[in-house]
């Protein structure tokens, strides 16, 4: 009997079902959209299977590719799992990266994920060659993908060997690798297998009531689980179509969501809070003559702190446009857990809490009274299906419900550990919980989120930690060596938070103060962060923590709390 | 040739006092000039001048001279 227990067999089995139904449209800003139906991908996924089988890759080599929006990346994508290798898709380096921390970025990356292979451009060539080439390094071979002649008549013998190796492989084996964020260097690698990821389908299908008929709009890159399972994985193990945005063309152009959810009558779309605001704020009007979002039924958000204000900005903007409130969802979730932990109900108001700000920060959810500071709270759902997440206190005793703590979790789609880092696993791994760095509450079987341990800083959905902020600008002329640290700042307007940093510096006169935050910027720049603010302060002003160390939190907190005339910020 | 007005309404909107930028300037080499701060910018260089743009015609724009152009193709109009 024919099992679909792999993905592969899954995509066969859905191009045999509907071979001409739109599986992946690659869209691109005034151009003819690229058309993959569920047959012709998995035909040019053969065809690249055999480019990968004829290089020597093995089952279970993992393959990174660093391509860029491009409409071959889904069939390189199944090509790869066909020969039974596992795909790690990463991001392709912003021109203002440094080439040095790209390249230390990969090789962390390499290290820990056991990259084999990279598929890449050949515009990179000259930074990753000298990768390749360095003693000890993990990875191979580089290919250039995009360059191969897929064209060429496949031979039968060859492509039955390939056949069988795709269909030896295992509902437990490894299907992919995903990354979780961590600083430079030191990404969480998660390797995903068939069965999880098959069954996290199943999972948020049922929890979304999602089906054939669906059509997913993406802008949302593929080296984030949002993007990759939410958006690729999850609608072409379905059946589903799912339509690809270029992130870069979206951010410089948000219409662009909003016209393809018009034109290919797109039903579901995942997005970052942020991008509520973007969407609400900066389309002039004359450009949304043509758009209908009568469609979309579920708008999702997650992988940043949902905010009450934001989805209300988006209501009044695009009501008039046919949104339908109630196609506001969130989610919470996280690669560990392939995807999601939770979501809203589909179709239903979003529960929000109005809660006494004070008290929350004390750790107690206390509704607010006519004198309270509010804190809008939106919820992050309900439990999916296989799901259980509970909340402990620091001492990892658990809380009841209305109490803050850290949110720890488990579910059948979780992860067995970091690969090749069990110390990292066994930080954060106990008794089977994952403890996610996120503090939050239980109210009424429904999780809220609403802080970030560790200091993490979301800027758009992007995680960025300050360590990473902190080494760069350490670095700079001017600011003493140590005295530097970065927080996240709320940026009401944007929706999400802004990068600040305060460094200690002996320079007085304002002509030096702005010569060196130019550089602090610089140092930013350097590593793909744009540094919303800088306070200069004079030496020996931060709070050192008991470690000796700068506190992040202390520091941000005085700095909030109070004017201080010794600071120059700009 | 990028003109002082524009490039003053670029700094301004960038928090800079003083940046060089010419012709072949492209975002990713100026402090603050990201993807996000993008939009602000076009929109600031829009109310300054009183022109509009099409998303469209601004996905296209590679570097200063271009936005340059376009704002000049707009004024002659």
């Amino acid at each position: 009997m024919d099992k679909r227990d792999t993905l592969w067999k899954k995509w066969k089995y859905n191009a045999g079902l509907t071979p001409d139904k739109d599986a992946i449209v690659h869209w691109v800003a005034e151009e003819e959209p690229v058309r993959w139906t569920f047959k012709s991908l998995i035909e040019t996924a053969g065809k690249f299977s055999h480019g990968i089988y004829k290089a020597g890759i093995k089952k279970n080599d993992v393959c990174a590719i660093i391509i860029r929006h491009n409409p071959f990346l889904y069939p390189l994508y199944m090509g790869i799992s066909r020969a039974g290798a596992l795909p790690a898709i990463l991001a392709y380096p912003n021109p203002r990266l440094h080439p040095d921390k790209f390249r230390q970025g990969l090789e962390g990356m390499a290290q820990r994920s056991g990259l084999d292979y990279i598929f890449t451009e050949r515009e990179l060539e000259p930074l990753i060659k000298p990768l390749i080439e360095k003693p000890g390094s993990t990875i191979k071979a580089v290919f250039f993908p995009l360059e191969w002649d897929i064209n060429s008549p496949v031979d039968k013998k060859t492509d039955a060997e390939i056949e069988s190796i795709a269909q030896s492989v295992k509902e437990t084996d490894y299907f992919l690798v995903q990354h979780s964020s961590g600083t430079t260097g030191l990404q969480k690698p998660i390797a995903v297998t068939h069965k999880m990821l098959l069954e996290h389908v199943d999972i948020c299908n049922e929890a979304l009531n999602a089906g054939g008929d669906d059509k997913v709009v993406s802008w949302l890159p593929l080296y984030h689980d949002m993007g990759l399972i939410g958006c690729l994985h999850i609608p072409l193990a379905s059946g589903m179509t799912s339509i690809h945005i270029s992130p870069f063309e979206w951010v410089l152009a948000p219409i662009l969501l909003l016209e393809v959810i018009t034109k290919e009558k797109g039903t579901i779309s995942y997005i970052p809070n942020f991008a509520y605001n973007f969407l609400a704020e900066k389309i002039p009007v004359e450009e949304l003559e043509d758009i209908d979002l009568g469609s979309l039924r579920l708008l999702i958000n997650g992988s940043e702190p949902i905010r009450h204000d934001s989805h209300q900005k988006f209501i009044e903007r695009f009501k008039k446009y046919n949104f339908n409130p109630l196609a506001l969802m969130s989610i919470y979730g996280m690669a560990e857990l392939t995807l999601a932990l939770t979501y809203t109900e589909p179709g239903k108001p979003l529960t929000e809490l109005y809660l006494d700000r004070n008290k929350l920060s004390e750790g107690r959810v206390v509704k607010a009274g006519k004198d309270s500071v509010v804190r809008i709270c939106v919820s992050c759902g309900k439990l999916v299906r296989g799901a259980d997440a509970r909340i402990f206190d620091v001492n990892r005793r658990e809380l009841p419900d209305t109490f803050v703590g850290e949110i720890a979790v488990k579910s059948v789609s979780m992860f067995e550990g970091y690969r090749n880092y069990p110390e990292k696993t066994a930080e954060v791994v106990h008794d089977g919980w994952y403890f996610t760095g996120d503090y939050g509450f239980k109210c009424n079987d429904e999780f809220y989120v609403i802080a970030r341990k560790k200091d993490l800083i979301i800027v758009a959905g992007k995680n960025i930690y300050p360590e990473d902020i902190e080494d760069a600008v350490n670095q700079v002329e001017g600011i003493l060596p140590g005295r530097v640290i970065a927080f996240g700042e709320e940026d009401s307007s944007l929706g999400t938070e802004k990068v600040s940093v305060v460094a200690e510096t002996k320079l007085e006169t304002d002509k030096d103060k702005n010569r060196l935050r130019i550089d602090i910027l610089k140092a930013g720049m350097s590593i793909d962060i744009n540094i919303g603010k800088v306070y200069l302060a004079p030496p020996r002003w931060l709070i050192k923590s008991s470690a000796g160390k700068p506190s992040r939190r202390a520091n941000k907190e005085r700095l909030t709390l109070k004017e201080d005339p010794q600071i120059w910020s700009r | 040739m990028v003109s002082d007005e524009l490039k003053q309404v670029i700094l301004k909107q960038l928090n800079l006092d003083e940046f060089e930028i010419d012709d072949d300037t492209v975002a990713p080499s100026v402090p603050g000039w990201d993807s996000l701060s993008h939009v602000n910018i076009i929109v600031a260089v829009e109310q300054h001048f009183k022109v509009k743009f099409k998303s469209m015609e601004v996905l296209k724009l590679k570097n200063v001279g271009d936005l340059q152009k376009l704002v000049d193709s707009k004024l002659a109009k």
